[in-house]
Formats: C-alpha cells, sequence, structure tokens
C-alpha cells in the first residue's frame, strides 16, 4: 500500500472522529438578541404557545433564537424559531 | 518476496458487485446524512431511509448471497474471535481473503449502528416522539457512537493493509485480492 493512500485514510479517520468535538448553532435562524439577561423566560414563551393549543415537546436555545418543537393547534409537527426578547416569531431557513 | 514477485500473484473475485455497491452507498449516505443533520429541508430525513434501505439490503444479501459476501463467512465465535486478536496482538494473524475476525464483528457493529441510528432518527419525526428531548440525544449519541466505530473501522482497515501488504480499501473498489503465498496460507484463508 502506498504512503499516499494511508496518509488519505488516516485523514478520512480523524475526519470521521471530528464530529465527537463540533457542536453549536445550527444555522436556522439566527436572533440580534443581545445578552440573556435580557430575554423572557422559556416557561413564558411555553405557556403562550400553550394557550395556543400547541402541543410544546421542548424549547432551547440555538443562534440566538429559542428554539420550540411542539405539534401546533393543528397537529401539525414544527420547529418554530422565536425572538427570545419580543417573543415574536422568526422565520427559518426552512421557512 | 519482493514487490515484483507479489505483482504477479494472481487475484480472485472476493467482493461481488452487490457487496461493493452497497459498501460504498452506505458510505456516501453516512456522509451525507451527517452534512445535512441541520440542513433546512428534508434532505436529512431521505437520507435516512436510504441508509435504512441500503442496511436492510445488506442484511439480506448476508443470507441469500454467496461467498465472503454471507455472514456465516466471517462472522465467527467469540472464542475464534478473541484468539484472532491474541494473534494480532502477538503479530502472528492469519490472512484471510474476506472479512477476518474482528472485521466480521465490524460489519455487524456497523450495520446495528446504521440501523439504530435510523431507527431513533425516523422516531423522532412521528408525533409521538417529534421533539422529545431524550429521542435526540439518544439519536445524536447512538451517531457519536457509530463515527467512532467507522473511525475504528478505517484504522482496522489500515492496519490489516499495511500488515498483509495490500490495499483493502481498493479491493472494496475492484473486488478482488491477491491469493496467498503458497505454503503461506492458514486455515482460515479460504
Amino acid at each position: 500500500m502506498s504512503r499516499r493512500i494511508s496518509t488519505a485514510t488516516l485523514l478520512v479517520a480523524v475526519l470521521a472522529a471530528a464530529p465527537l468535538t463540533v457542536a453549536g448553532a445550527t444555522g436556522l435562524a439566527t436572533c440580534d438578541s443581545g445578552s440573556p439577561d435580557t430575554w423572557q423566560p422559556q416557561e413564558k414563551l411555553a405557556a403562550m404557545l400553550k394557550e395556543k393549543g400547541w402541543d410544546v415537546r421542548n424549547v432551547k436555545v440555538d443562534g440566538g433564537c429559542y428554539e420550540v418543537y411542539a405539534l401546533d393547534d393543528k397537529g401539525e409537527r414544527v420547529e418554530a424559531y422565536f425572538h427570545p426578547v419580543t417573543l415574536e416569531r422568526v422565520k427559518t431557513a426552512a421557512e | 518476496m519482493s514487490a515484483a514477485a507479489r505483482e504477479l500473484r494472481p487475484t480472485v473475485p472476493v467482493w461481488d458487485a452487490l457487496v461493493r455497491v452497497l459498501h460504498w452507498s452506505l458510505v456516501v449516505s453516512v456522509a451525507a446524512a451527517w452534512l445535512t443533520r441541520h440542513s433546512p429541508g428534508r434532505w436529512h430525513e431521505w437520507l435516512g431511509y436510504a441508509t435504512l434501505a441500503i442496511v436492510a439490503a445488506r442484511t439480506a444479501w448476508g443470507f441469500l448471497g454467496s461467498g465472503h459476501a454471507r455472514f456465516a463467512d466471517f462472522v465467527r465465535s467469540f472464542p475464534a474471535t478473541a484468539g484472532y486478536a491474541r494473534d494480532v496482538l502477538a503479530g502472528r494473524e492469519a490472512r484471510f481473503l474476506g472479512h477476518n475476525p474482528l472485521g466480521g464483528w465490524m460489519v455487524v457493529a456497523l450495520l446495528t449502528m446504521v440501523a439504530l441510528v435510523g431507527f431513533t432518527g425516523w422516531l423522532y419525526t412521528t408525533d409521538r416522539f417529534w421533539g422529545v428531548p431524550w429521542v435526540e440525544e439518544l439519536h445524536d449519541t447512538l451517531s457519536d457512537i457509530l463515527f467512532a466505530f467507522v473511525a475504528l473501522h478505517i484504522l482496522g482497515v489500515l492496519f490489516t493493509s499495511a500488515r498483509h501488504r495490500e490495499n483493502l480499501a481498493a479491493a472494496m473498489l475492484h473486488g478482488r485480492k491477491q491469493v496467498g503465498p503458497a505454503g503461506g496460507e492458514s486455515a482460515g484463508e479460504l
């Protein structure tokens, strides 16, 4: 086996191991939301959506936004983004 | 044996066309699924279904196929596998035309992990489990374990290629391997 092939294989092995160390924002949406101290609590957003008839499954922070996984009032699966200060819906790259 | 003499050794078909096509399409679809993990749209989902279809086809071929494609050809008992591992550590392991005992279990591990990652990914798209944090975490953790196995698999291929002075990755492309040197064959080789 040539040295070049073994080097390439090693590189692939390192790249394959890379996912173990990668984390962070998904880039689906970003919010210019400043310091988290100024944000409204996640619970308030979840309560607001439940009021609308949503079945909220999870709220996370992504790209400075609140990212909500839920079934909406029509029973549709949604992954929705909200501005954490205004709690306004933010359009994602998918929408 | 000199390099020139090795070149003269005849080659035999080892990996049939289906084994090779399924191997590389699994590589491509798993890599593409990884790259699209946060992409908008449903690419990641469709790639997940593709990996599950490939795993199902390879598993079926492991029972219906012939020769070195069969699980019966390369899935060996734990004592036999442990014996092979000891031989590797002692630097006196036999060469196998098909998968060696550790490689054989790696095939099983990789197929199982891709199936589990695909299954938990599908689960996450059902109304019942959509957005449920533990399903997402399980899917992520299983993918990390899958990629650790992929890294080990590549290192194993690299190591075994070097040990027996043959390019195993290339053999998975063209499907052929050289027959062993006369007198140097082990019981497990063919």
